[in-house]
């Protein structure tokens, strides 16, 4: 069943792009019902994760660009993310959380396609290739982007811990 | 180099895709540049924190709405294919058309003068299907005539028993 292989995944790459935990829920709703009017043209050469995912990917950025989440603010991170286990280790395990926290906050200054090709690359862990089928982009592009995405969220930990000396 | 170039190369350096001259480039780079080693060490905290996302479950209400779409979509669909049928499309399209005329009609300014000019139309058109049919009734009855004069004619022959010579 489609639901129970793919929604956490279609929910989390929401929430993960969108940042809100109630707008994921419906966006994602919107992506299977579009699946299900679809699903009679999926080409059965093409791989069907992919396939999806380039389903979900068009429907979250042309929600955004309709209506432009940059300017409601992301979930409070700890909000919905359980804590993780690193958390529970000393100062090395606090330190990435605290990261965890700006990057989650900063993953909304990144432009849509930037935003949606590191969270594939990085937090999703697809390969170059994959991220690439999936944005229908090519190779040297997405490339570029992730590396773009990545310098923008190392700025924004920089400057953070800039003020956080400062103050 | 300038650090501009060397950011462009930086992921591809941690994720070991460099060959091995721009790598020594990087290297060389970042050995004289505090500025974009202290990046690069920052990009590595980064990565790690975003390869390390924690996941979020679905939640039952939402699990709940997702399981009901194929039954709530082929409800849907059945009543759409209905209406999508092609023999309908010549209807919508007449249908279409009379709503459109109509639309011009209703809110034309001068739908005052467009009823008089109809009900002219409509007399004429009655006055001259009056005219028609007394004019088909005289033809009848002229064609009656004739038929009569035809048929007691033909009595006369003498094939019939008549007399040619004197018909009366």
């Amino acid at each position: 069943m489609l639901v129970n292989s793919y929604s956490k995944r279609v929910f989390n790459l929401a929430y993960q792009f969108a940042g809100s935990y109630q707008e994921a829920e419906d966006l994602t709703q919107d992506i299977f019902l579009k699946l299900y009017g679809v699903l009679p043209r999926y080409d059965f050469d093409r791989n069907f994760t992919a396939w999806l995912l380039t389903l979900a990917k068009n429907h979250l950025i042309d929600t955004y660009r309709r209506t432009k989440w940059e300017k409601s603010h992301r979930d409070e991170f700890d909000e919905h993310f359980p804590a993780s286990e690193a958390a529970h280790s000393p100062e090395s395990g606090l330190m990435q959380e605290a990261d965890r926290k700006l990057i989650w906050e900063g993953l909304n200054r990144l432009s849509a396609e930037t935003r949606m090709a590191v969270i594939l690359r990085d937090i999703q862990d697809k390969s170059y290739e994959e991220v690439a089928e999936i944005m229908s982009l090519p190779l040297g592009t997405v490339k570029s982007r992730i590396n773009r995405g990545r310098l923008q969220l190392a700025k924004i930990l920089k400057d953070r811990k800039e003020d956080a000396h400062e103050m | 180099m300038r650090c501009e170039r060397i950011e462009e190369l930086l992921s591809a350096f941690l994720e070991g895709e460099l060959g091995p001259e721009e790598k020594a480039l990087v290297e060389g780079h970042l050995e004289s540049c505090p500025d974009c080693s202290s990046l690069l060490g920052i990009l590595r905290r980064a990565q790690q924190a975003l390869s390390g996302f924690p996941e979020v479950e679905v939640s039952p209400s939402l699990w709940g709405r997702l399981v009901a779409i194929p039954e709530r979509k082929n409800k849907f669909s059945l009543t759409l294919d209905f209406f999508l049928k092609p023999s309908l499309q010549p209807v919508f399209a007449a249908g279409a058309i009379f709503m459109t005329l109509l639309s011009f009609y209703l809110f034309n300014p001068d739908k005052k003068a467009i009823d008089r000019t109809i009900d002219q139309k409509i007399h004429t058109g009655y006055s001259q299907v009056e005219k028609l049919y007394s004019q088909a009734g005289s033809i009848t009855d002229r064609l009656g005539d004739t038929a009569n004069n035809i048929i007691v004619s033909v009595k006369d022959w003498k094939i019939f028993g008549g007399n040619e010579d004197n018909p009366l």
